[in-house]
């Protein structure tokens, strides 16, 4: 109990940090939210005007402190670009991208395990061979490859899935996964292919254990070796780092949002960068650091549920 | 004794490769023996002879390992039938392991799964061979525990291996082979990952379990007294062959082969030493034995190293903001001296101590308080700098695994000739002759310095590390394990090279070990820790020939005497564990008192919290 209070207090720490970071460097970049509503051309007088009234003059702390207490609050402001609020805007986008997230990593975890496991109990023969090279394969290619590929193979030779574009799967789940299906593999098959070079070191290791010996010698049969005595002792460790890749899950829909027009998180960052929408860019990087830590987080927790040893009373 | 009856097993001309690099290695070849009924053969060899190998062929887990039997027979009596095990398909095999023949390992700590409760590992086996429902396997384990005597076995049942000290394990992993009453229990180096007191209990609980059970027990070692001290019948190995084979008797009192001869003149036996001053090199079987000229037993009054009061404590840290909470005390309240040319051995078991008092004297390990005078330089109140400069150059350290303390990136001549350069030492020629000499004076090969580490075995890359210690000249090497990890043979060479130094150059060694018998050949005086106490200490003869303190007693008594004649095993009922040197942070020791009983042997007064009886 106490080692959650510990993390997630440090967590709270690294979110303050984040927003700090943040804030400051939004704050650094040319032009302000006073001219983006306004526009470059606008009366200079009208601009100063908007200006005070936005509290643009107040120190940078001040308003930082504004900010923060906004966000803590429940007022997150409205978007530049899609003269929105905020807050209910992330929500719905965060959904479509958690969407994304998961499948993706469901797909990667029930390819991965099987195919290091396999790889690991034959190591270094051909079957292991193979399915290295195949990881090898995937982890080297960037995933918007993968996802031309798809969209060439399943959407415009096979046509059996949409190409592009999203549905809320409030409105016609059917129709969401289908959609969700095709930037999830493009994102799952760079995810598969590490998490299957990390199965098989972490199995191949475990696998030369005196545990796994004695396992045998007391005449269990070979998958019970392999897919309990073996395969318990790999989850944590193939779980930390599925954990770890949310975040980079999280670069990575940005590009491949982009290439399905799938409009998630990763779309809406990229179109408030593109468009300086600075309230925008600022609450979707505090709550995409936020999901990727709570992620995490809950990676952290699990691993106490597979592994006794780390179990704190 | 062998019993006259169909055998149970019989190996017929074994005969096991591994797949090489360049093409089949013969891991071991033309092994013959059986075992009868109700038998303990002993498979006694260095590393490399094979010993294992051939166990795990008997269980066909050698496959595992990349090895596979090209010939020979493993005949096995089951159910008034002899089968082949070489030939057996694999799922007669799954049916015979763990239920026929049980079989535990050497590493309590490794072979069990971490992650499952001992319920479960001790279970399944049952649940498989006998197909017992769950509550019934449950029962079976428990009155397993209650067998191997394990202390609250109800609750042993929930735990986790980690939860368990490695002597408790290793009674698990017994329980656990002895599950479905196997005819024949293999036990792989059972007892050396563990302390003597504890390799006591297990050997003592094997011997029972057989005598009450009547199955046969193949035992696999590379100690010869524990050969004595449990064998029927003894076979030999050396490189993947069989070099003898007899009744345990016969081996011992007359040994037909060379290598056999060898094998026991390089044994340390515990009280050979009885009645002499000082120590003595072991006799080699073919090579000439170096007499090491007697030591001046030191001639100066002035000791080389005083050290008083020596306390060590180690943080245990924990909470939101990892502030320490508690304190290991490692090294409590020790003081002893070392002579010039001599030689003090710490005794103890894991965790006593002993090798944090090594580090604390060099502050490798920082010291909490105490004195620390070499040659009147009190190294406690040295800058780091002076450290660096006076007092490593002074003391040297040899380690216990030579693989891990060599750079494996180095050549052998950049590493010894490094603390030459690093100390900037004046050799009379350059640094390169200077190098040569140690080799010479290691008795190394001139052509080994330019090899790396993995070309040498592990004898050789002690003399290197030994040579490299050697290097600045120190008053004072401190060998912590040094020859621990060596095969006997090579540890008997290893330990007469370290007395001819100290015959000729006159360092003085602190010698740390676990090995009682090495220990009273090599040492002038010994120092016996526990719990970081200095619980006796006194010349060799008055602790080994007169101990007072009942831990010092305990400790002998349970060394395996390496002769038949002379069983020592006792009942495995004095389970003991070890308290813990844990103590909160306030926590106020009670200083060390001693008595001397004799000039110069001294035992600690009472029991000073040390939970003993």
């Amino acid at each position: 109990m106490s080692y959650i209070l510990n993390r997630v207090f440090s967590m709270m720490l690294t979110l303050f940090l984040i927003s700090a970071i943040t804030f400051a460097v939004t704050n650094i970049l040319p032009g302000d939210v006073a001219m983006m509503i306004m526009g470059t051309q606008s009366n200079p007088e009208a601009l100063a005007g908007l200006r005070e009234t936005l509290g643009l003059n107040d120190p940078l702390l001040v308003q930082y402190g504004r900010w923060v207490g906004g966000m803590l609050t429940g007022d997150w402001g409205s978007s530049l670009v899609f003269k929105e609020p905020i807050a209910p805007l992330l929500l719905q986008k965060m959904t479509a991208s958690g969407l994304l997230v998961l499948f993706s990593m469901a797909i990667a975890l029930t390819c991965a395990i099987p195919l290091g496991v396999w790889a690991a109990v034959h190591a270094n023969r051909w079957q292991d061979t193979a399915a290295s090279s195949t990881a090898m394969l995937g982890v080297s290619l960037p995933d918007f490859f993968w996802g031309i590929m798809l969209i060439l193979l399943f959407a415009r030779g096979l046509g059996w899935l949409p190409s592009s574009g999203f549905v809320d799967p409030g409105d016609d789940l059917g129709a969401a996964v289908r959609h969700a299906l095709l930037p999830s593999l493009a994102l799952g098959l760079g995810l598969m292919a590490h998490l299957t070079r990390m199965t098989r070191a972490t199995m191949t290791g475990i696998l030369k254990q005196e545990f796994i010996r004695v396992a045998r010698a007391k005449g269990l049969n070979e998958s019970t070796v392999v897919w309990r005595y073996g395969l318990a002792n790999a989850v944590g460790p193939v779980m930390t780092v599925a954990g770890l890749q949310v975040g980079y899950l999280f670069g990575s829909i940005i590009v491949i949002e982009s290439l399905f027009n799938y409009t998630g998180m990763g779309w809406l960052t990229y179109q408030a960068l593109l468009n300086r929408d600075i309230p925008l860019i600022q609450a979707s990087v505090f709550v995409i650091a936020a999901v990727v830590m709570l992620a995490n987080l809950i990676v952290d927790l699990l691993y106490a549920v597979v592994d006794p040893r780390i179990r704190l009373s | 004794m062998p019993i006259d009856q169909e055998p149970l097993v019989s190996v017929d001309k074994l005969r096991v490769e591994f797949r090489g690099e360049d093409g089949p290695i013969v891991g071991v070849e033309n092994i013959s023996f059986s075992i009868a009924p109700g038998e303990t053969v002993c498979v006694v060899g260095e590393s490399g002879s094979g010993k294992s190998v051939t166990s795990l062929s008997l269980m066909r887990l050698v496959e595992f390992g990349g090895g596979r039997i090209t010939s020979g027979r493993l005949g096995f009596s089951l159910n008034g039938e002899q089968i082949d095990l070489a030939q057996t398909d694999s799922e007669t095999m799954q049916a015979i392991r763990g239920d026929e023949i049980g079989m535990i390992f050497q590493e309590p700590m490794t072979s069990l799964n971490p992650v499952f409760t001992i319920e479960r590992q001790m279970t399944d086996g049952l649940r498989v061979h006998r197909g017992l429902s769950r509550t019934k396997a449950r029962a079976r384990a428990l009155e397993l525990l209650q067998q191997v005597r394990i202390p609250e076995p109800e609750r042993r049942l929930t735990q986790y291996p980690h939860e368990l000290s490695g002597g408790m394990r290793q009674r698990v992993m017994i329980a656990m082979a002895m599950a479905c009453e196997p005819r024949l229990l293999i036990a792989d180096e059972p007892t050396t990952a563990l302390d003597v007191t504890i390799q006591a209990e297990i050997l003592a609980l094997i011997d029972r379990l057989k005598r009450e059970t009547g199955m046969a027990v193949l035992f696999i070692t590379h100690d010869m007294a524990v050969v004595a001290q449990m064998a029927d019948r003894v076979v030999v190995m050396y490189r993947g062959k069989l070099v003898e084979e007899g009744p345990v008797e016969r081996i011992f009192a007359a040994p037909q082969e060379e290598y056999t001869r060898k094998l026991l003149a390089a044994v340390p036996r515990l009280g050979e030493m009885r009645g002499k001053p000082a120590p003595e090199p072991m006799r080699l079987v073919g090579e000439e034995t170096a007499q090491a000229s007697p030591t001046p037993i030191d001639a100066a009054p002035e000791p080389l190293l005083k050290v008083s009061n020596l306390t060590t404590r180690y943080p245990v840290k924990g909470g939101l903001f990892r502030r320490t909470i508690a304190n290991v005390h490692a090294v409590e309240d020790v003081s002893f001296d070392i002579g010039r040319g001599q030689t003090l051995a710490l005794v103890g078991e894991s965790g006593c101590g002993k090798s944090s008092c090594g580090r604390s004297i060099l502050r490798l390990s920082e010291p909490t308080s105490g004195q620390v005078l070499l040659d009147r330089t009190d190294i406690l109140a040295l800058n780091n700098r002076d450290l660096r400069r006076r007092a490593w150059r002074d003391m040297q350290m040899v380690f216990q695994d030579p693989f891990a303390s060599l750079n494996p990136y180095m050549r052998l001549r950049d590493q010894v000739a490094e603390p030459i350069r690093n100390f900037a030492i004046k050799t009379a020629g350059t640094v390169e002759d200077r190098v040569a000499e140690l080799f010479d004076r290691v008795d190394l090969p001139r052509s080994f310095m330019s090899r790396f580490p993995h070309e040498l075995s592990g004898g050789q890359r002690q003399r290197v590390a030994i040579a490299r210690a050697l290097a600045v000249n120190p008053k004072l090497i401190i060998a912590d394990e040094a020859v621990s990890a060596l095969d006997v043979s090579v540890q008997a060479q290893v330990l007469n090279l370290m007395m001819e130094l100290q015959a000729e150059l006159g360092v003085s060694y602190l010698f740390i070990s676990h090995d009682m018998a090495v220990v009273e050949r090599v040492a002038h005086r010994v120092g016996v820790m526990y719990l970081g106490r200095l619980v006796e200490i006194g010349s060799r003869q008055q602790v080994f020939e007169n101990p007072q303190h009942s831990y010092t007693k305990s400790l002998l008594s349970a060394v395996p005497v390496a002769d038949p004649t002379q069983r020592n095993i006792r009942d495995d009922l004095n389970f003991r564990p070890i308290p813990s040197p844990v103590f909160p942070l306030g926590h106020i020791p009670a200083p060390s008192i001693y008595d001397e009983v004799a000039p110069g042997h001294q035992v600690l007064r009472a029991q000073m919290g040390l939970g003993l009886d």
